[in-house]
């Protein structure tokens, strides 16, 4: 077709056809498009490259770009899926699809599992809750001593590392999340599903035929 | 499923030749009543000759046409996945581009998608090909408002009362929102199943003013139940022009016939600049008074909603709109522990508070709070739910909450660390229902989550605004629940003349 070629040079790098991450995701077609609305937005607000650098990300999370942050980091490293140092359109897509509000919880588990493995050893340790534990009360402002600090995460671990080894695995980390479904509060975004309506500057520019839709 | 399967939702009508006119959204698409002689036309034909030709959009079968005009189409759809029955609005892409409608198109949507109330059509979502923009809405199958006035003359105080108070309700929700109807008429009040009345077009002005040839018209020709400020071409503040259309709409629905009315253009202007009419003997004083104070050819001193709301005859019977609690609203265990009212009268609490494990504390990072990417972009996006730091002791923080509370309007309910807040009077909303609850960090600290669970959001940030203030002493830190407006509906409501002219003569 004629447009092929003029979409090419429309869009940013890491560029991918709405149609091909439609069918890999929970999104339509036109969910796509309007998430590319959203993408572009968010990964021309700083370098404007297309691509979503990490300060761009700080940027949207804390309204801050310089603001640094521990969950941050690891919400970028993991939609940073071919590891190169920035969020591609296709990683976004597909990363934001574990928040869609119909994707399975166990996808939503396992990602939220290697969200907190952060030397992803396929465990999550105590040091790496304990510093999560004081990034968060960084993060709120609040100054707890490290007895306190210990303490929360001692009571953690006997709630959730069942077999006593010290580490938290998989499996341990399946149950525990299971029994408090709280937890996976932050993995689902309702908003996805309106997505559509929040961004419709796709509307005028769809490429999608008709039988396609 | 062939056309015979179709017909069986149709709810006939006294008179089969209009049928279906009821979700039509003509007025300000310019679209036309089909009558049953269409149906054998265009992708209804197609449907007919069997599975495999049904047009589907999306997850849409696509199946009669409902209305027609020159910049859309309106079609009865099925949602293939849940069985419900919708309305698609479809527009020429081109169309659009040719009158350069497309910005008014997308702030429309934004903004109608703010709007979710059971007396207003809903937008559900947006679906775009290469050529069209399909609007999928409501499907409302209970007629106009209009043919009831048709059929019955006019409507008795009681019955008009019940759509006006709606009508009502409807305004002032959208309103609050920063979302002006401008085109308020009878032809936009649908009535659904129930007799409940669904305001169409809410934001949709855009779409109502331009026609074909590209000239600005007034809607329907004629601007009747437009008010004087809108007419004399200057801005306009969008919630007294409404409420004037509110108060012609009242008067039609009483009276049977328009308060303003001429066969020369000039004539109307005239009576409608100076806001003479005459009410007809059977109108009772009191809603003579209401009306006089409507339908004030000056805007500044008009009647306001909220002054319409306290209103005697406006009040009388008045229910408040149902609302369902909020679907999205994740309730967790909180309403389990009220269900048992009896138990709700333990008022002596026990043990400690919930200690907040490692994870449920982390996982409250704003890093992590993805929602972020959306709401600066999302600008009507507003937090349902906030919380507070506070170092006192969790007995005193609970005592704290209640007495901020009360002085609100709202009665605490309480169970160990838990307490639902529900607001005495009701809202826009229906009452306004917030549950608290309290961790416990460490010893010393303790975290207060609140929730919305039902009521209108913006009322959920006035009463945390205020209750914040009361809680002054047991707060450390706090989370910023800012409102954060759309520049297009900031708060001062005045639409610049942009879109209404009149082709007087």
């Amino acid at each position: 077709m004629g447009c092929m070629n003029s979409k090419s040079f429309k869009h940013t790098p890491g560029y991918e056809e709405p149609s091909v991450l439609a069918s890999e995701t929970s999104f339509s077609v036109n969910e796509v498009e309007a998430l590319y609305e959203l993408f572009k937005k968010l990964s021309h607000s700083i370098f404007k490259d297309g691509l979503i650098h990490k300060e761009e990300l700080q940027l949207a999370l804390f309204r801050n770009s310089n603001r640094k942050n521990l969950f941050a980091d690891r919400i970028f490293d993991l939609f940073d899926l071919k590891r190169n140092g920035v969020i591609e359109f296709g990683e976004f897509v597909r990363s934001l699809n574990i928040f869609h509000p119909d994707t399975p919880k166990l996808e939503k588990i396992n990602f939220a599992f290697r969200l907190y493995d952060l030397r992803n050893t396929g465990f999550i340790e105590r040091e790496e809750l304990k510093e999560m534990v004081l990034a968060l009360l960084n993060e709120s402002d609040i100054s707890l001593s490290d007895d306190m600090v210990e303490s929360i995460v001692y009571k953690t671990f006997e709630q959730a590392d069942s077999n006593g080894d010290g580490k938290i695995d998989l499996e341990e980390w399946k149950e525990f999340a299971s029994q408090n479904p709280a937890l996976l509060k932050n993995m689902t975004l309702p908003y996805l599903k309106d997505i559509t309506m929040a961004f419709p500057s796709f509307v005028m520019k769809s490429e999608i035929e008709e039988d396609d839709l | 499923m062939t056309i015979q399967g179709y017909w069986a939702f149709v709810n006939w009508d006294d008179d089969p030749a209009t049928l279906f006119y009821t979700c039509l959204h003509r007025s300000n698409l310019v679209i036309k009543r089909v009558t049953s002689k269409r149906v054998t036309s265009g992708a209804t034909k197609k449907m007919s000759r069997g599975q495999s030709s049904r047009t589907c959009v999306g997850k849409y079968e696509l199946g009669r046409t409902l209305g027609e005009g020159t910049f859309a189409k309106v079609k009865f759809a099925r949602n293939t996945q849940n069985g419900e029955a919708v309305a698609i609005k479809i527009i020429d892409r081109d169309k659009v581009l040719r009158h350069k409608m497309a910005d008014q198109i997308k702030t429309e949507i934004k903004s109608m998608k703010l709007i979710k109330h059971p007396n207003v059509v809903q937008l559900h979502e947006v679906l775009a090909s290469r050529t069209k923009i399909y609007m999928v809405i409501d499907f409302v199958d209970g007629g106009e408002l209009f043919d009831k006035i048709v059929k019955q003359r006019h409507l008795t105080e009681d019955e008009a009362r019940k759509y006006f108070q709606q009508l009502i309700d409807a305004i002032d929700y959208c309103h609050s929102r920063g979302v002006y109807h401008r085109d308020l008429k009878p032809e936009n009040l649908l009535l659904d199943s129930h007799g409940v009345l669904k305001v169409s077009d809410f934001g949709l002005s855009a779409l109502a003013y331009v026609r074909e040839d590209g000239l600005l018209r007034t809607a329907c020709g004629t601007p009747n139940y437009v008010a004087p400020e809108v007419l004399s071409d200057k801005g306009y503040d969008g919630r007294a022009s409404d409420i004037w259309s509110c108060g012609v709409i009242l008067f039609v629905l009483l009276a049977g016939y328009l308060p303003f009315e001429a066969a020369y253009l000039p004539d109307l202007y005239k009576k409608i600049h100076s806001a003479k009419f005459k009410s007809p003997h059977w109108f009772s004083s009191d809603v003579k008074m209401l009306i006089h104070q409507i339908l004030d050819p000056n805007p500044k001193t008009r009647i306001n909603i909220e002054q319409i709301k306290d209103d005697n005859w406006f009040r009388k019977n008045y229910q408040p709109p149902n609302f369902g609690k909020d679907k999205d609203v994740n309730l967790d265990d909180i309403d389990a522990i009220f269900e048992n009212p009896e138990e709700n009268l333990v008022t002596e609490r026990r043990g400690r508070p919930e200690p907040m494990n490692a994870f449920s504390l982390i996982s409250r990072s704003e890093g992590l709070n993805l929602d972020n990417l959306f709401e600066k972009q999302m600008k009507g996006l507003i937090k349902r739910e906030t919380r507070f730091t506070s170092k006192c002791p969790p007995d005193e923080i609970m005592t704290k909450i209640e007495e901020a509370a009360a002085p609100l309007g709202f009665n605490a309910q309480k169970r160990n660390y838990k307490m639902k807040l529900k607001g005495d009077k009701s809202g826009r909303k229906g009452h306004l229902s917030v549950a608290t609850e309290l961790f416990e960090v460490a010893p010393s600290v303790h975290i207060v989550e609140l929730r919305k669970t039902s009521g209108d959001t913006l009322e959920f940030h006035t009463f945390y605004n205020s209750f914040k203030e009361g809680l002054k002493d047991v707060v450390w830190k706090a989370e910023a629940i800012t409102e954060e407006k759309d520049e297009a509906q900031a708060s001062t409501p005045i639409t610049e003349k942009k879109d209404r002219h009149q082709t007087s003569h």
